[in-house]
């Protein structure tokens, strides 16, 4: 399918990833891209937190697509997309939220974080059409590993989507070399052997795996799962090219009365973190690998 | 394959089309078409549909681009198909929204049109319908099916012109399209849509489409197009480790003699055959033979396969695993097979398996396992599984996952099938020993599919075995509380659960449905790959039996044969109850009876109370 795409001036998805990094290093620091599930604790409410979110200056927005089964999260994303879940959030629900979002001017590269069920069940095709046509810049689907990709790389491909891979810290070299390969937009890595979360401290030996990935990578890498706390943030940002916070974002929220003020505060607090001190011009530019 | 039921005039039309499966549902704008619908009315369907995922598509005739920009707008539909003599422009100008019907009458004219409509970027890329001069489509003419093919070899082709169930089989088979259209080959009365036939157009469909799927190069852990390694990234490198250790040990001759040691001093082996005279001579047709895994140490098969998988474990130098149970007879062959070598065991069970299956959780306790409750989801068996597999994910260096049936990213389902199948082996030695002849059908219930797919392995090559797989039909498949991912098309769908792709009980969102069965061991949403497989290639049959079906099931069992089966067994039984009668006498029924019914007193016994209270 080699048709030619329309040829309005929007820029695709890979685009807008690549100028968000862009920007963030720029400014002398790693991008901020936080998690947040689509519909929690409902719909409108998503809506508030995640404009609030782009407003306070987040680089990229992840966002949630509810499933019943999400093997690969802990127990704060898996109540709140059980929660969207039982407000009725459906994927179509999502997309259409994406596009809310669009028309509220939230210029920020979003991605769709979810899971294959839904997708298949959408229809690969229709839903990589539908999410592109709402908005969203890429994909990002951590129970299809590349062995099982083809269908959804070719038709985030049509509809110049990224579609995002994940490695892990037990990823052997080939198969960091062949996601460093695949993937567009960035490289995800999964900062430890376990679920979505919280967690109290960084896992060893993370600077040795982001040094790896980065050595192979094509793309910006970004780090995410278990990252809680401004200082975590600041220590992943020396590493990294991008930042990803999900868990102690949404706890956060949660535990606010006024969840779009606690997102917006909590993104405030991680910017502050990752610029460099002192803040403002003169900082350096960061060292920064080149991208396809 | 996806499939579009076009010609939607009614919410109820649509709303059934929905449940029978289709993908994608057309409304028709033409006034001339007697399936024409008002865009208002179009807009009160949408409204209702939106939520259930379906993708809505609007028919148009030589309408104008701000036509059709604006019903789409109005209405909510996703797509235009333009089904007139649209000028180029008008496609390149709605840019994405909009794919072109082609109506060629031969090669040449086809050419000519694909000049001047190139392939939509998305699918689908196009439609081909009949020709007929001076009418727009729907005329229920076929397409030229040696065209069809050509284009959709290029593009996703969404191949429409008098299809109906019984030739849409041949039409995928000879097209290979992205998907089919149908509107008047399922219809009662023109514009009026007919469920059955919807249900029989959109499987058949699906059916040929998968069998057609290319034999060549099949990868390791497909059977057919399911199956596969649908897993986390941190778990791949996992999977790979134990694939490979699983086929050294299957190459090593100490191993499998240490298996099969065990499978004869610890385990008993082999388990009985028994002919059951007094049930069979109570239905009075064929026959029937019982598999004794009851007899088995710990009371079911699950102990062949949770020994093997331990083994291997130690092999790999693992010291501790950890195991899902539903039952929880899984549970405690996990938590033997690792007191017996020595391992750490931690096993996780749904609070509401825990209740009913007390039993069970105390023999875990008492053989050193640890049992965790898992509350999260429908806090059964599928649950069990999720929050196993996140402890594998957070412990994958010295942590062996043994995976309870033949389910899950490959090798388990492989793996699992190959540990179980001296179910089948023993059996049809003994069936010939006894009865001097092979049986006319293999009965198994089907939960995940282990014990299934481990008696239906020895027979699969022996054209005259039916094999015959029986889920929990629960309350009944209308209530929608089973577990019948066969017997049910409106919920059971190829999807993905727990790293494979397999029929799995879904909504039309992709959410995985609640299941029910009176048997915590068949109350699962999705079904091994490989019996999604056997279904698929009609090589294997599916049924199901209800709650009340297997409870009756039970007590003929025990009262004419002394044996107190286990729920999931009795609806294997159940099975054979219905068939015997219909049998003549020198046919032969072989039932798996894969555990005893020890574990399942409580329900039973609190079911049989409460039906004695209702007749008083
Ligand atoms: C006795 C018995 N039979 C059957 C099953 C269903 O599992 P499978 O379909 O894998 O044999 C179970 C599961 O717990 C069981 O305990």
């Amino acid at each position: 399918m080699n048709a030619p795409r329309d040829l309005n001036r929007k820029p695709t998805g890979l685009e807008r990833i690549r100028a968000a990094f862009q920007a963030a290093n720029r400014a002398g620091r790693a991008a901020l891209m936080p998690y947040f599930t689509l519909g929690y604790p409902d719909a409108a409410a998503s809506l508030e937190v995640i404009a609030a979110i782009a407003g306070a200056g987040a680089d990229l927005i992840e966002l949630g697509v509810p499933f019943s089964d999400p093997l690969a999260d802990g127990p704060t994303i898996q109540r709140s997309t059980q929660a969207a879940l039982e407000q009725g959030m459906t994927v179509r629900g999502c997309l259409e939220l994406t596009a809310r979002l669009r028309e509220r001017g939230v210029s920020q590269a979003l991605l769709l974080m979810g899971y294959a069920n839904p997708m298949l069940a959408y229809g690969v095709e229709l839903y990589a059409a539908d999410a592109a046509r709402a908005g969203a810049d890429g994909l990002i689907i951590p129970d299809l590993p590349l062995e099982e990709a083809a269908q959804a790389q070719a038709a985030c491909l049509a509809n110049g989507l990224a579609l995002v891979y994940l490695l892990s810290p037990a990823s052997p070299p080939e198969r960091i070399a062949a996601a460093a390969g695949a993937t567009s937009g960035f490289l995800y890595l999964v900062s430890l052997n376990g679920v979505t979360g919280a967690r109290s401290r960084l896992p060893e030996g993370l600077e040795g795996f982001v040094a790896r990935a980065r050595a192979a990578a094509r793309t910006p890498v970004a780090v995410g799962f278990g990252i809680s706390t401004p200082e975590q943030a600041a220590q992943v940002g020396r590493l990294a090219d991008g930042v990803i916070v999900g868990s102690a974002l949404i706890d956060s929220v949660s535990r606010s009365a006024q969840p779009a003020r606690a997102a917006a505060e909590f993104v405030g607090n991680m910017l502050s973190a990752l610029s460099p001190q002192p803040p403002g011009k003169g900082a350096g530019e960061r060292s920064f690998v080149g991208e396809n | 394959m996806k499939v579009k039921i076009c010609g939607i005039t009614s919410l109820e039309d649509a709303q059934a089309a929905v449940r029978a499966g289709a993908d994608l549902l057309g409304f028709n704008f033409y006034p001339a078409s007697p399936r024409y619908i008002s865009p208002q009315a179009c807009r009160a369907i949408a409204e209702v549909l939106r939520p259930t995922g379906v993708c809505l598509v609007g028919v148009f005739v030589n309408a104008g681009v701000e036509e059709v920009r604006s019903t789409l707008a109005e209405c909510g539909l996703h797509l235009a198909q333009l089904s007139g003599d649209e000028p180029p422009e008008v496609l390149a100008e709605l840019g994405g929204l909009a794919f072109k019907a082609l109506r060629p009458a031969d090669s040449q004219a086809l050419d000519g049109m694909l000049a001047r409509y190139p392939a939509r970027a998305s699918a689908p890329a196009w439609l081909l319908d009949a020709a007929r001069p001076g009418e727009f489509g729907g005329t229920g003419q076929s397409a030229d099916w040696r065209l069809a093919a050509g284009l959709a070899a290029r593009a996703p082709l969404l191949l429409a012109g008098g299809l109906k169930p019984e030739n849409v089989a041949a039409a995928v088979r000879q097209v290979r399209p992205w998907g089919v259209d149908v509107a008047s080959g399922v219809e009662s009365t023109t514009g009026r849509k007919d469920f059955h036939k919807m249900v029989e157009f959109i499987q058949a469909a699906r059916r040929a489409d998968l069998a057609a799927e290319p034999a060549s190069a099949p990868r390791a852990g497909k059977y057919g197009p399911y199956g596969g390694q649908f897993a986390p990234e941190v778990l791949m490198p996992a999977l790979a480790e134990l694939e490979e250790a699983y086929a050294a040990a299957q190459s090593d001759a100490a191993f499998q003699a240490e298996f099969e040691r065990l499978l004869a001093e610890y385990v008993g082996r082999p388990t009985p055959l028994s002919y059951a005279a007094r049930l069979s001579e109570a239905l009075g047709g064929a026959r029937i033979y019982l598999k004794r895994e009851d007899l088995a140490h710990t009371g079911a098969h699950k102990i062949n396969n949770a020994l093997g998988q331990a083994l291997l474990a130690r092999r790999m130098g693992k010291r501790r695993i950890v195991a899902e149970t539903g039952a929880g007879q899984h549970g405690v062959a996990s938590a033997t097979a690792a007191a017996l070598l020595g391992l750490e065991c931690v096993v996780y069970m749904g609070e509401v398996d825990i209740a009913r299956q007390q039993p069970n959780v105390q023999r875990m306790r008492l053989l050193g396992a640890e049992v965790r409750p898992v509350q999260s989801g429908s806090r059964t068996l599928k649950d069990a599984v999720n929050e196993a597999i996140r402890d594998w994910v957070a412990n994958v260096g010295g942590t062996y996952y043994l995976l309870g049936s033949a389910l899950g990213p490959h090798p388990y389902p492989a793996m699992v099938r190959d540990f179980q199948s001296v179910i089948g082996r023993e059996a049809r030695a003994q069936i010939l020993a006894q009865a001097g002849r092979l049986p006319d059908a293999c009965i198994a219930c089907v939960g995940g599919g282990s014990n299934a797919i481990g008696l239906f392995q020895a027979f699969r090559a022996d054209p005259g075995v039916a094999l015959v797989g029986v889920e929990a039909g629960g309350e009944g498949l209308a209530t929608g509380r089973h577990a019948a991912r066969f017997g049910d098309p409106r919920k059971g769908r190829p999807g993905v659960l727990h790293g494979t792709f397999t029929y799995l009980l879904q909504d039309a969102d992709g959410q995985v449905a609640q299941t029910h069965s009176i048997s915590a061991g068949l109350d699962y949403p999705a079904v091994g790959p490989e019996h999604a497989f056997l279904h698929d290639s009609g090589r294997a049959e599916y049924t199901s039996a209800e709650d009340g079906e297997a409870l009756a099931a039970f007590q003929m069992l025990a009262r004419t044969e002394g044996i107190l089966p286990a729920l999931e067994s009795a609806h294997a039984v159940a099975e054979a109850v219905r068939r015997a009668p219909k049998m003549s006498r020198g046919s032969i029924l072989l039932v798996n009876l894969s555990g005893r019914g020890d574990k399942d007193l409580d329900t039973v016994l609190g079911l049989l109370d409460r039906q004695t209270g209702g007749a008083q």
